[in-house]
């Protein structure tokens, strides 16, 4: 915040009081006599929340439901002369403003807000109101989208600004907490288990000034604290692994994000470039990769994208795809931006200057983003892929030095040209917007019969794509144009005019996908040919295709000659569409779960000639104009020119006819493809995830009222939010805008990235955001409590090159952080809710957190990273369509609840009853609730027994531990710190009378199972257990 | 609950929180609002309706994958008399979901007039067409979506997409429950969880506190109540225990409201487990009242719908707020005849119909359905014309939904369809309206009951609804 220096405690007091009135204000009645107004009243801090709350729904920024022409976000429309004489507000005099006069008008007819609304004014805010009116009605932007600043000189440290606000409201700060507690609050902070035993003796005996800090280090440095942290993310972005709707279909690969995200906060990605690949990872031009199998690293992130719920069987896939983009939208500004830009999908944001049409610059750029299977290929594949290469390109130079060798010395063999003229005058097709033209305007139909009306969408016959977009290996960004055809390994004849993914070998992966157009006519035609591969017609992105609609745009090719696949479109005529031809097909005959899963085998492959959309009968392409003839084909020539990859189709042709009637000798190359197909054999298999890939430049109209059967006039361009971007400038128009969403968003300049970030970092250290609405930093959000800490933090995270381990270790390293829970009494009665941090707050641990603290106690806790998900166990209780054929195991396998499997119609009843967010929207900050689910899971679910049962069959066969030794190592193990003297002779009298009641030997009794589970049972059932302190 | 406890809830608790949201005061401002964490000891704990209500709970008969109209509560002559004719010749047919228009046709069943009111109800419910005095049956319904999962979270949750709390959650979050030994909103699941999976029944963006507890149709109805001990009396000690240390602890960290509430709701846990098996124990029922719901029935899913019928009954018996029973497994699943209409809305039929019936007779002879509302819904209705042979596919432009019970005016037809049943014409009804009625018999105006979600207050029925005044008594 930019406040000259000599204001700065002035202004901190004023918070602090502000912050105080919750305390005093709870024990006073509405209506009562204000007291204690600010001495300066702050328009963000005092009269933004009273008029956002009360006034702005009418007269704030959404013009479509402004009352009587008046809006009061707006100093200069505020204090305009009224039509009716007067000013809403007269700067310098509550008295004149009209707003005075009717807020506090006798008569209910004329009060604001009006009578019908339930809001009222409290005597407090009207004298808020007034006092600024008087002291001139100063306006400021909201305070979040004001640049991050500090007065030069302050002292800078967390315990600065947490103690400076602490001594203006006469608090003292709590004694530090002791170190059994700190070790406990590290942990589960960092990294979401508990302290090992040996972990918590080595931090005790070290009576070293930095054993804390070693402490801390030693825990940022631990792989647990990226499976901590990553599902901290998930939250953010609607983590599931399956589609849920109907059939909950599982995404491809979905699990890989997650082991991106671990990866990310473990090495300590920086924050800027972790953005950037969420938004752009497909598009960088350098971008990392996977330290140990190598594959693209940054493509893995914009899977969280596609991870939205997805709908099975949409009739209408416009609406559909709105939705779709909504929830992205919506996500992503929360996420990054902290801010609520789905509230302008139907009209201006009520209360953030956030107009409808940056929604829809937004709906522009990710309508034009396509999801995309995206095969992982590692180093190893790599490598294999690069000799197969090169393997191809000595054949083809080792071919043609042959075939070159019989004219060696020779006069160059000159051949009459074969009539090779194979394709008509090439349309090209334009790109999809929403004022595209149709077929008959692009003057592409046959003259020749204008019944049968027709457009090419691609043609592919002298081997180039056509405008189309490739995608993985198989189509290199240059075609390939021919394939050299054996017969019982002699070479038979050349292929070309088609675009081919087996030009390195089959079962190379990847897609061809077409520029996006409108679907105009009736039927479309792919002339293809391939074995286990796809084609199919996306419609408004939609890619859940299936019966009973949709099956009609999916086919699977399966034809070694060039057949004619057709398509019946006329369903969804009017709709955009793309058309992807794609190596690999779907398990169709799997668990209903796994057909939107990619099977590919090594011998996949697809070829295309070309595509055509018609209405009635397909054009015959054979009656279409000729490309001239060539006259004279120099064989040679032709032959230097196939083994650069640079035939033309005539030379192809003269090639094939010189083989075919002997000129070039049918050349043995047996060995040589052997060598190939070895290379190919070795490839294996390949990963898939879900990810993004571009298309075309897609620009939105406005919808208006959010329906898109109502377009406003003008696409919208594709830019940046306009209040963050002061021009608005639109984006470059180039296909990468993803790219430069991502800039402007890491953009120094941009005041609410690393101001919502470290606000999430500290959320997570200390139970509440500095600003409490960690999603919303809107006029709706909560108002920072520590404004000036949470600028320090956003500046420092910059400046620390976007090191969250950095921010996070100077937050635990604090003294606020380390303070014990306790509250002194006068904190206790003038902050109750601790909101200037005069103590540590005492929280419930999240759910993942207490069932891994489980696992680690009980010793089954596994802690093998990575990998596919523990599938979900399921039970009786967990029915409806799409339910798994199998459960998984009860204890997860011992892992990490993060490595569990999210199915978003099963999601685990353990997690829900304390408070997993249902992955729909983004989810800063979880609630926290007190519900008999909780306990009654903690009391009787069978897990939890399970688990007291593993872990009392450890303690049982510590034949060394007596009964007190044996409680000393439960309460080390589960509660981190040792047992008092009462815990013990409790657990004594405990097991003691149980031991009597079953009438046990007490010498057996120590080795009885059901005797320690029961007491194991109760320390899981302690709320120390399931509380930090 | 002490005296003492509840007193002390009034006064600092939740409890008194949410009555002034919903009484519409904020005394505190809205930062207190904001700033104060939710969830007090029992979230559950009954709270003043906006107004004097008139149904204390909720029976909501749901009936999955969409029942046919026109062959149900909404007779249609006309496609008697043009059956088989291509229904484009006579109205503007909308995209379906199977893309699969047949002919029209004509319903399978006759229509019968019942009652005083002489309410036209088909062969498929003789029993409930009996009670048709006691029905307000809206024809004129329309849904938003034509899919099963999108319709039915807009049915449930009023939003067609994931992750919004259920009727059932917003109905408990604005009055809690009057029995603090139960929960609050239980689904009875009869086999048949609905398109979109629990999260139909999910407490979305409110507390994890108001999601539904479902209950399931085996041994033991609802997880984690059968304890895992063997006897009552070592789950006890156990429970000592726990105390003994729980108390030591407040001793050391003082007063932690927080803390404190989850020992209270161990309690209420530890009651729960008595609880559930009392409620779940039908050995005291008569065999009369058993028969009634159908219990003898020989049809097997006859007799399960009827168990849970009867559940239901002693669920609002005992002051649990909201409950949703879903459909039996039948042989052929859901009201989703997209072929062989008449085979599957017969066993359908068969196997609610007279437990349905049972349970409005039992409610009354108990003086129960004054206070109890009764909705009987799908998500969508069916095409008047053929999907393939014999066969309807999914229609959201008509459905016919029935109300019963506390508030309702009995013998009621409301709205109307064009002559074919396929659009509603006259009164059109939305969901949001149902909602808003159902909220209005509560005792709640469904415009003050808000939550705030994504720097919104959100409502159930969104920015819409209208209550249904002419169903009212």
């Amino acid at each position: 915040m930019q406040l000259p220096a000599p204001h700065v405690l002035c202004r901190i007091a004023l918070l602090g009081a502000w912050v105080l009135l919750l305390g005093l204000f709870s024990a006073c009645a509405p209506g009562d006599a204000p007291v204690d107004l600010p001495e300066r009243v702050d328009y963000n801090f005092h009269i933004r929340p009273v008029l956002s709350n009360s006034c702005f729904v009418c007269h704030g920024p959404d013009s479509s439901t402004r009352e009587a022409y008046l809006r009061l976000d707006l100093r200069k429309a505020a204090t305009a002369r009224r039509e009716g004489g007067g000013r809403a507000i007269v700067p310098g005099s509550a008295r004149r403003s009209k707003v005075i006069q009717r807020i506090k008008a006798e008569d209910a007819d004329k009060r604001m807000p009006p009578a019908e609304t339930t809001h009222r004014l409290s005597a407090r805010e009207i004298a808020l109101i007034s006092r600024w009116i008087d002291q001139g009605a100063e306006y400021k932007p909201p305070w979040a989208l004001i640049r991050p600043a500090l007065p030069s000189g302050s002292p800078r440290s967390v315990d600065h600004f947490i103690d400076t606000q602490l001594d203006a409201n006469g608090l003292a700060s709590a004694p530090l907490a002791n170190k059994e507690s700190l070790a406990r609050r590290a942990s589960f902070v960092l990294t979401g288990l508990p302290p090992s035993p040996a972990l918590l003796q080595v931090f005790i005996e070290d009576t070293t000034a930095a054993a804390y800090e070693r402490l801390v280090d030693h825990l940022l440095d631990s792989p647990r604290f990226g499976e901590r942290w990553a599902r901290h993310w998930m939250d953010l972005v609607r983590y599931a692994e399956s589609k849920g709707h109907e059939f909950d279909f599982t995404i491809e690969g979905a699990w890989r994000y997650r082991d991106y995200l671990i990866r990310a906060f473990n090495t300590d990605l920086p924050y800027d470039k972790l953005v950037t690949e969420h938004l752009a990872g497909d598009l960088l031009e350098s971008p990392r990769f996977h330290p140990v199998e190598g594959y693209n690293e940054s493509v893995i992130a914009t899977s969280y994208l596609t991870l939205g719920e997805g709908k099975h069987s949409p009739v209408d896939t416009r609406l559909d795809e709105a939705d779709r983009i909504d929830n992205i939208i919506d996500v992503t500004s929360k996420t990054f931006q902290g801010l609520t830009l789905a509230c302008a999908r139907c009209h201006d944001h009520k209360f953030d200057p956030i107009p409808t049409s940056d929604y829809y610059a937004f709906y522009g750029i990710f309508e034009s983003t396509r999801f995309a299977y995206t095969p992982l290929l590692s180093s190893r594949q790599q490598a294999w892929l690069d000799s197969i290469q090169s393997a191809q390109r000595s054949l083809r130079s080792s071919v043609a030095a042959a075939w070159n060798q019989p004219l060696g010395g020779q006069e160059p063999y000159h051949r009459a040209a074969v009539r090779t003229g194979l394709h008509p005058d090439k349309v090209s097709v334009v790109p999809a917007s929403h004022s595209m033209p149709s077929a008959t305007q692009m003057g592409a139909v046959s003259r020749q019969d204008s019944t049968h009306r027709w457009r090419m969408i691609g043609d592919f016959r002298d081997g180039d794509y056509d405008g189309w977009f490739p995608h993985g290996p198989a189509f290199e960004s240059t075609p390939q144009r021919s394939l050299l055809i054996t017969k019982r390994g002699q070479i038979d004849s050349l292929a070309y005019g088609m675009v081919s993914s087996r030009h390195l070998s089959p079962g190379i992966p990847g897609a061809l996908r077409s520029p996006t157009f409108t679907l105009d006519m009736d039927s479309i035609h792919v002339v293809a040919a391939g074995h286990g591969s796809v084609i199919r017609i996306i419609v408004d992105n939609f890619q859940l295709i299936n019966p009973p609609i949709f099956n009609g745009i999916q086919a699977k090719v399966e034809s070694a000659a060039p057949s004619t696949y057709r398509f019946g479109v006329k369903l969804w005529k009017g709709r955009k569409a793309y058309i992807e031809l794609m190596v690999g097909s779907f398990k169709l005959q799997q668990h209903i779960t796994d057909i939107h899963r990619i099977l590919r085998s090594d011998s996949s492959y697809v070829e295309a000639v070309y595509a055509v959309a018609f209405d009635r009968t397909a054009p015959d392409l054979s009656k279409l104009p000729r490309a001239p003839d060539a006259t004279a084909i120099n064989v040679g020539q032709a032959v230097d020119a196939w083994a650069a990859d640079q035939a033309t189709v005539s030379q192809m042709a003269a090639i094939n006819r010189a083989v075919h009637s002997g000129v070039l000798p049918r050349l043995d190359i047996g060995s040589l493809l052997d060598l190939i197909e070895g290379h190919r054999s070795q490839i294996g298999d390949v990963h898939y995830i879900m990810a993004v890939t571009e298309g075309n430049a897609i620009e939105s109209p406005v919808f208006v009222r959010g329906n898109y059967q109502t377009l406003g006039d003008q696409p919208v361009p594709h830019r940046f939010l306009s209040a963050i971007s002061d021009d608005a400038k639109p984006f470059s128009g180039l296909a990468n805008e993803r790219l430069e969403m991502a800039r402007a968003i890491v953009d120094p300049s941009n005041p609410l990235t690393a101001r919502v970030m470290v606000n999430r970092l500290w959320h997570h250290a200390f139970g509440r955001g500095i600003v409490q609405s960690t999603d919303n930093f809107g006029a709706q959000g909560s108002l920072p409590t520590h404004p000036q800490l949470l600028d320090y933090l956003a500046l420092r995270f910059v400046e620390q090159g976007w090191s969250i381990k950095a921010i996070l270790r100077e937050m635990l390293l604090s003294n606020t952080f380390q303070r014990s829970t306790q509250p002194t009494p006068e904190a206790h009665i003038h902050d109750p809710q601790n909101l200037l941090l005069s103590h540590y707050p005492v929280r419930r641990l999240d759910a993942e957190a207490i069932r891994d603290a489980i696992l680690a106690v009980s010793g089954r806790l596994d802690t093998t990273m990575y990998g596919e998900p523990v599938p979900t166990h399921l039970t009786e209780f967990m029915n409806g369509p799409g339910r798994p054929e199998e459960s998984g195991p009860l204890d997860g396998g011992g892992r990490r609840t993060v490595y569990q499997e999210v199915r978003r119609n099963f999601l685990s009843p353990m997690m829900l009853a304390f408070d997993r967010p249902i992955p729909f929207s983004t989810f800063g900050t979880r609630n926290t609730t007190n519900v008999p689910a909780q306990s009654l899971t903690m009391l009787n679910d069978p897990f939890v027994a399970q688990q007291t049962k593993v872990w009392a069959q450890k303690i049982m066969i510590m034949h060394d531990l007596d009964i007190a030794g044996r409680i000393q190592y439960i309460y080390l193990t589960a509660l981190s710190r040792s047992a008092s003297p009462e815990d013990i002779a409790d657990g004594l009298a405990f097991l003691e009378a149980e031991t009597q009641r079953r009438k046990l030997d007490p010498a057996a009794a120590l080795n009885d199972i059901k005797l320690w589970a029961a007491y194991c049972h109760v320390i899981f059932n302690l709320k120390e257990f399931l509380y930090l302190f | 609950m002490t005296r003492r406890e509840m007193l002390s809830l009034c006064r600092n608790g939740f409890g008194s929180i949410a009555l002034m949201g919903l009484m519409g005061t904020t005394p505190f401002g809205r930062v207190l609002r904001q700033l104060s964490s939710p969830p007090g000891p029992t979230p559950l704990l009954p709270r003043v309706p906006h107004q004097v209500p008139k149904a204390r709970s909720v029976i909501f008969l749901y009936m999955d994958g969409g029942v046919s109209q026109v062959d149900s509560f909404d007779p249609k002559p006309r496609l008697a008399k043009e059956h088989g004719q291509d229904p484009h010749d006579k109205f503007k047919v909308d995209a379906t979901q199977f893309d699969d228009v047949g002919t029209i046709m004509q319903s399978p069943w006759q229509f019968r007039h019942y009652g005083e009111s002489g309410i036209e109800v088909s062969d498929l419910f003789p029993h409930v067409g009996a009670c048709a005095d006691d029905l307000a049956i809206i024809r004129s319904m329309v849904a938003d979506f034509p899919e099963h999962t999108n319709a039915n979270y807009f049915l449930h949750t009023g939003v067609g997409i994931q992750g919004r709390p259920s009727m059932g959650a917003w109905v408990t979050y604005g009055l809690g429950s009057e029995n603090q030994n139960l929960p609050g909103y239980v689904v009875l699941d009869g086999g048949l969880i609905p398109s979109g999976g629990l999260d139909n029944f999910n407490s979305g963006f409110l507390p994890a506190s108001y999601q539904a507890s479902i209950f399931g149709t085996g041994d033991r109805p609802l997880a984690n109540v059968e304890p895992l001990e063997d006897s009552s009396d070592i789950q006890r000690r156990k429970i000592a225990l726990m105390k003994q240390a729980d108390q030591r602890l407040l001793g050391r960290v003082g007063h932690v409201e927080e803390v404190e509430s989850t020992i209270a709701n161990y309690e209420l846990a530890f009651r729960m487990q008595a609880s559930v098996p009392e409620l779940t124990d039908l050995t005291r029922e008569t065999e009369a009242t058993k028969r009634l719901y159908g219990m003898d029935s020989s049809d097997p899913h006859t007799r399960g719908y009827a168990t849970q019928c009867l559940l239901a009954r002693r669920l609002v018996e005992r002051g649990v707020r909201f409950v949703e029973l879903t459909c039996p497994r039948v042989e052929t699943p859901r009201w989703d005849q997209h072929a062989n209409l008449k085979e599957g809305h017969e066993r359908n039929a068969h196997a609610v119909d007279q437990p349905i019936a049972g349970l409005l007779k039992d409610l009354k002879a108990r003086g129960l359905f004054e206070e109890t509302l009764v909705i009987w819904a799908g998500e969508f209705g069916r095409t008047p014309f053929a999907q393939g042979i014999d066969g309807r596919d999914h229609n959201p432009s008509a459905f016919s939904i029935w109300l019963a019970g506390a508030g309702i005016r009995g013998g009621t037809i409301y709205g109307a369809t064009d002559e074919y049943g396929y659009r509603a014409v006259e009164n059109i009804t939305t969901i949001h309206d149902l909602h808003a009625t159902m909220l209005h018999l509560l005792g709640i105006e469904h415009d003050r009951l808000t939550y705030r979600f994504s720097g919104r207050d959100i409502r159930l029925t969104d920015v819409k609804g209208n209550i249904i005044e002419s169903v009212l008594d």
